[in-house]
């Protein structure tokens, strides 16, 4: 099966919006070579290959998502990108440099209860440029923008638990935005959201995307999400979770839902949800 | 068929959770409180021979006596005194050393078991020795406060600590902080409200400390009073202290409660 890269450009990938420039792209900025997690054994039960081998890379400015089964390892994967988690064997670079630890050039966001539930919206905002001494002066303008950004300029001085699920989504994207990282990384952020909610909160994702030309590696177990929102789209499968499919999505930067409805969208969707269906191993 | 409708109705106060409003449920505080108190009453009207109950106002005579004269300043203040520093060195070290444990593995792993061990000695067993290294003074009596309740605070702010959730842990490294502002920035503020509530919650254990420290060696002191009291047979004294101690332990709550929602907001229920 060769799902990638499509010969003609599809019917319905006519963008919604003018294409932007290009990104000043092509350079590497994740890069997983051959990586192999195991987690050693527990009482008598043998160590457990989580994933792998593995190879993974983004490049600058893409938007990139891991789809896969629950337990194939996805969430591991970013966390040995973000540094919490180290890989067993392979190698991860970020810019050519090695990742030894977890650091704020990674921003990451998980699929909920990640908010400081003390800190107001603003505070948790801010809180890396805390953490890496920016003044305050620099931080109230920086956090001032991703407000704007974020669209939660009212709700600077509210705490998260008198926030939508969606908000408080919006605003742990903001707080891995604030120190401006290389690469932002998404563990299903959101994975506890409503239909509705979640669907306005990846177009959202894509806006502020194109807007702030982030690079992001996204994980998520929902395939119509995956192909919504970004350029490639790798599919694990198995235990260990393997790649098993390099799709390329072709429809350009800037899209609308109405690219869920085109035949292509469908025809990946399908082809990869069949993926899903071989036996493990 | 006089079916009147599908299911069963539920009972508006005796449901299982029933959202009672304020009225009726401060209604039926006051109707508990007059319950216990009729039944003082009660037992101090038809007291006789040795079972002698004071009624409700010869204790209070007793209470407004003993504060005009000013013993009862003098003993609340050497009772306030001991466990204010017992339980202030207590709850310092619970919270230190329960911090550590509950963050760090290692130390938890070395930690664990010798407290586990010495919470299962009753502190109040170890009074004759404290007083047989410590003397009579005032040294004893914070020690045995500090011994009775100082493992149990470690334990629990170790478990308040581990109820950290371990996402908001990991974001914080992602965020660019470190061990130290991840203990300080993020641990220590989230397990606040957990920690004051096993203070308040042990503090029951710190008086019960005391209140043996004060029986068995003191010249003051809210307890001691009471065994003066068995002496001269001052039935009405000793319930007086008592009333005493219920209010002390009622007003320590109700601060610390307010205390919790002050301190947290954000934990607020
Ligand atoms: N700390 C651990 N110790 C042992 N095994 C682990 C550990 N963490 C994860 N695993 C195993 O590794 C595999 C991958 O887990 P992971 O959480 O990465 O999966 P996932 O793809 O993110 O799943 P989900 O979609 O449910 O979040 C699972 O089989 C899991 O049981
Ligand atoms: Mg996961």
């Amino acid at each position: 099966m060769t799902l990638s890269p499509p010969e003609s450009p599809p019917e319905l990938a006519e963008p919604i919006t003018p294409e932007p420039p290009a990104t000043p792209a092509g350079t590497r900025k994740l890069d997983m070579v051959r990586v192999i997690k195991t987690f050693p054994a527990r009482r008598k039960a043998k160590p457990v290959v989580a994933v792998g081998p593995v190879d993974i890379h983004v490049d600058q400015g893409e938007l990139v998502c891991i789809v896969g089964t629950s337990g194939c390892g996805k969430s591991t994967l970013l966390n040995i990108a973000g540094g919490l988690e180290t890989a067993t064997m392979g190698d991860v670079s970020v810019d050519g440099e090695p990742v030894i630890g977890p650091g704020p050039d990674r921003g990451m966001v998980f699929q909920g209860y990640s908010l400081y539930p003390w800190k107001t919206v603003a505070e948790n905002i801010s809180f890396g440029l805390e953490c890496q001494g920016v003044d305050r002066a620099r931080r109230a303008e920086r956090v001032k923008e991703l407000l704007a950004i974020m669209d939660l300029v009212a709700f600077a001085d509210r705490l998260p638990k008198e926030l939508s699920g969606g908000m408080r989504q919006r605003v742990a994207i903001a707080r891995a935005l604030a120190p401006e990282p290389d690469i932002l990384l998404l563990d299903e952020p959101f994975g506890s959201l409503d239909a509705q909610t979640k669907l306005a909160m990846q177009e959202f994702l894509l806006l502020v995307w194109q807007r702030t030309g982030a690079t992001i590696l996204m994980v998520t177990h929902d395939v119509e999400e995956a192909l919504f929102l970004s350029q490639r789209v790798y599919v694990m499968h198995g235990r260990p979770g393997r790649v098993v499919e390099v799709v390329d999505v072709p429809f350009g930067r800037s899209r609308s839902t109405q690219v869920k409805r085109s035949p292509k969208f469908l025809d990946l969707r399908d082809e990869i949800q069949e993926l899903f269906r071989q036996p493990l191993d | 068929m006089a079916a009147e409708g599908r299911g069963r109705r539920q009972s508006p106060v005796l449901r299982i959770r029933s959202e009672l409003p304020m009225r009726w449920r401060a209604g039926l505080a006051v109707g508990g409180l007059a319950f216990v108190f009729l039944l003082w009453v009660w037992e101090s009207s038809r007291s006789s021979g040795a079972v002698i109950v004071p009624s409700p106002a010869d204790t209070w005579k007793a209470v407004t006596a003993a504060w005009s004269s000013g013993q009862l300043g003098k003993d609340f203040g050497a009772s306030m005194g001991r466990i204010g520093l017992g339980y202030t060195i207590s709850m310092a070290i619970g919270l230190v050393v329960g911090l550590l444990m509950g963050s760090f593995t290692s130390i938890e792993s070395a930690v664990e078991a010798p407290v586990a061990f010495l919470r299962y000695i009753p502190a109040t067993a170890l009074t004759p020795l404290l007083l047989l290294w410590l003397g009579i003074g005032e040294s004893p009596k914070v020690t045995l406060i500090v011994l009775g309740t100082v493992f149990f605070n470690t334990l629990m702010v170790a478990d308040v600590v581990r109820a950290v959730p371990q996402e908001l842990i990991k974001v914080s490294y992602t965020l660019g902080a470190g061990r130290l502002a991840v203990l300080r920035k993020v641990i220590l503020p989230h397990s606040l409200p957990g920690v004051i509530d096993v203070a308040r919650i042990n503090l029951a254990a710190g008086w019960l400390m005391l209140v043996v420290a004060e029986l068995l060696a003191a010249q003051s002191g809210l307890a001691y009073r009471i065994v003066q009291a068995q002496r001269f047979h001052q039935v009405d004294i000793m319930f007086a202290m008592l009333i005493v101690f219920g209010v002390i332990g009622v007003a320590s709550d109700l601060v610390l409660r307010w205390l919790r929602n002050a301190a947290a907001p954000w934990a607020r229920p």
